[in-house]
């Protein structure tokens, strides 16, 4: 697990506020939303926030997207990873 | 006054032209008519029959709705399309529209019901339009039927408040299949003649670059949503194009409303009701007092003995309907809300009742007995205590819990959507209940209450009558490392005592009042999500306790406890 992924995990358990969770629980490429960690909608916003304030990230406005980057933690990562480059 | 166009013969008053937008282009009438016609043809509906209509376009939605109607069906909206939902509805519905999507239309077909558009059937005004779900404080879902007189009625008071931007594209986060959402963001432009989007949308983000598109939007949303605006979006480029937000569901926080009405320059109008009243009331936030809500025009508000708000109106099916919210008047039609009397309870202006909750949890086999509450933390969420039957101890014992949790809301997501879920479990062997008899809510609260956690996490010990040794994992999130020091945690040196004492104590069985410290040593600092050995060993005839923290980086620390 790359640096980064872990930081993610720990961001996303803290922002979430979610329980009986720790990182190494959260699977790299496993679904966030329904299968998997079994995020919801409002969890999808906090995200998007999260990734503003923390990464200055701006979610580009195309939902299918941000449906693609919000996939699991490596699709996170990438976009992290993207932002950072330019 | 009212200009607004009926909905009972909504097909031939609407003028032709644009009528709604998709994400990348215009729907007009024609293109909606063609729509109702596939429909009408593949459709094999008989009058007075009921249609479950679930679509998440909501021009498509629309034609669905248009065609039943034309067929003297009533549609059934249900608020999702989860497979228990849908298996609850197949024994109240004769079909499910989406169910003829790929079905095809005979040539001969099309081409007659080309020559009938525009010739469209109007229909009564008291015939049942919509049938609309919601939850009951049983937990079965009820049945609310709405008449197009009963519509026609709520969007004329809502006409009258707000008889403005009928320019203005609707912009919206929430579904049309919720009542509040269908009304808003589809029936009332509807009627208006206004143009609405065809689509959800979920991030501000896209609300932002959406509203860029128009000259002028209206947007209409919710609390979880307007919640959650992404102040460091420039809405400032935007907020020209604003003319107003509408916001239901639950109440919306007066932080927020404050905030959003300031970037997007517009007023921010929310509105009270339920599924079973339509809307019912309505306030603007100002500072610095929470603002009252306000009956909206012709609606007529008074209060049962017990203060539950009691509503007299025109769009009510028996005129009358009496709330499971308490209020308090501060004026004629005016009123602070109060909490609601019923296992019902909002999550993110989500209906759920906690009774159902519980009910669907026991049917399986791995809960005895459970007790759902609703708790506020980052934000309101359904927590759930429960008494394991024994497979569910022993999946418990074997999986663990996080693995026994996801088995339980696997089985709950059938029926709940993804909000309603419980997000926090307490597996007991007995409910808290108390010498009454009773299970007092706040003692089902406090299972909730983080502790703050003050020990490290025991991987394994072993006690002989006068040493122990103890392995300890360090938990990142103990309270000693907030502070100490910001950005570079290490664990105090005093708590290293501390815990030398606390352990010793109960290990060893020592009695003895603490005394002083002895050639204390602290050589290596302790990090947080380490694993370090605690050597104890108890000196009886000294009365002393010496301690050693020690890892394969060495001795951490070291010293005597002395015990007087």
């Amino acid at each position: 697990m790359s640096n980064l992924q872990l930081e993610i995990k720990q961001m996303i358990i803290e922002t979430l506020d979610l329980e009986d969770i720790e990182p190494n629980d959260i699977v790299d490429d496993e679904p966030l939303f329904v299968e998997g960690l079994g995020l919801d909608s409002i969890d999808a916003l906090e995200i998007g926030l999260a990734l503003q304030k923390r990464y200055g990230i701006k979610l580009k406005a195309d939902s299918e997207d941000t449906r693609e980057h919000f996939a699991s933690i490596n699709a996170l990562a990438v976009l992290i990873e993207s932002q950072r480059a330019i | 006054m009212s200009t607004l166009l009926p909905l009972s013969d909504w097909l031939n008053a609407v003028p032709q032209g644009v009528i709604a937008y998709t994400a990348n282009r215009s729907v007009s009438k024609a293109d909606l008519e063609r729509r109702v016609i596939f429909w009408l043809s593949v459709l094999p509906a008989e009058r007075g029959q009921h249609w479950a209509v679930y679509h998440q376009d909501s021009a498509e939605f629309l034609a669905m709705l248009l065609a039943l109607w034309q067929l003297g069906c009533t549609a059934s909206v249900p608020g999702d399309d989860r497979p228990v939902t849908r298996e609850r509805l197949r024994l109240k519905v004769t079909g499910f529209v989406t169910d003829f999507s790929d079905h095809l239309v005979p040539d001969e077909l099309a081409q007659l019901n080309e020559i009938e558009r525009g010739n469209w059937l109007t229909l009564a005004d008291d015939f049942p339009a919509l049938e609309i779900y919601t939850s009951g404080s049983t937990g079965e879902p009820k049945a609310i039927l709405k008449t197009f007189a009963q519509l026609d009625s709520e969007l004329a008071a809502l006409e009258a408040l707000w008889p403005d931007d009928h320019e203005a594209v609707v912009i919206s986060t929430v579904t049309h299949q919720h009542f509040y959402g269908l009304i808003f963001r589809l029936l009332w432009p509807l009627a208006r003649g206004q143009r609405f989007e065809t689509e959800q949308w979920q991030y501000t983000e896209d609300l932002f670059s959406r509203g860029l598109r128009y000259q002028s939007f209206t947007l209409v949303s919710t609390p979880s949503h307007l919640g959650r605006f992404n102040t460091s979006i420039n809405w400032s480029e935007v907020a020209p194009r604003c003319c107003s937000v509408l916001s239901s569901a639950a109440p919306l926080k007066r932080r927020d409303s404050l905030l959003v009405a300031q970037l997007l320059k517009a007023p921010v109008r929310e509105i009270y009701g339920s599924s079973e009243t339509g809307a019912i009331a309505w306030r603007v936030q100002s500072e610095p007092y929470d603002v009252a809500w306000q009956a909206l025009p012709g609606v007529q508000l008074s209060q049962t003995e017990n203060s539950l708000l009691v509503v007299t109106a025109d769009q009510l099916s028996d005129r009358t309907f009496e709330m499971s919210d308490r209020v308090e008047f501060v004026a004629d039609g005016m009123f602070h809300l109060g909490e609601r009397i019923d296992s019902i309870v909002k999550v993110e202006g989500k209906r759920v009742s906690l009774t159902e909750v519980e009910r669907v949890v026991q049917q399986s086999h791995l809960i005895e007995n459970a007790k759902a509450l609703i708790i506020s933390r980052k934000r309101v969420e359904v927590a759930l205590v429960a008494e394991l039957t024994e497979i569910g101890r022993q999946t418990l014992a074997l999986l663990g819990k996080r693995k026994l949790q996801q088995q339980l809301k696997q089985h709950l997501q059938n029926f709940f959507e993804p909000v309603l879920l419980p997000r926090r479990w307490r597996f007991v062997t007995q409910m808290p209940y108390n010498a009454q008899g009773k299970l007092p809510m706040d003692s089902l609260q406090t299972m909730f209450v983080t502790q703050a956690i003050k020990w490290p996490e025991l991987v394994s010990q072993t006690v002989t009558d006068k040493q122990a040794n103890l392995v300890c994992r360090i938990p990142a999130e103990l309270i000693y490392f907030d502070g100490h020091f910001a950005g570079n945690p290490i664990l105090p040196g005093i708590v290293q005592v501390h815990w030398a004492e606390h352990y010793g104590r109960q290990l060893l069985n020592f009695i003895g009042q603490f005394d002083r410290l002895e050639v204390i040593k602290f050589q290596q600092v302790i990090f947080p999500e380490t694993t370090v050995n605690l050597a104890l060993e108890y000196h009886q005839e000294k009365g002393k306790l010496s301690f050693r923290f020690y890892s394969d980086k060495g001795v951490h620390s070291s010293g005597r406890i002395c015990f007087s």
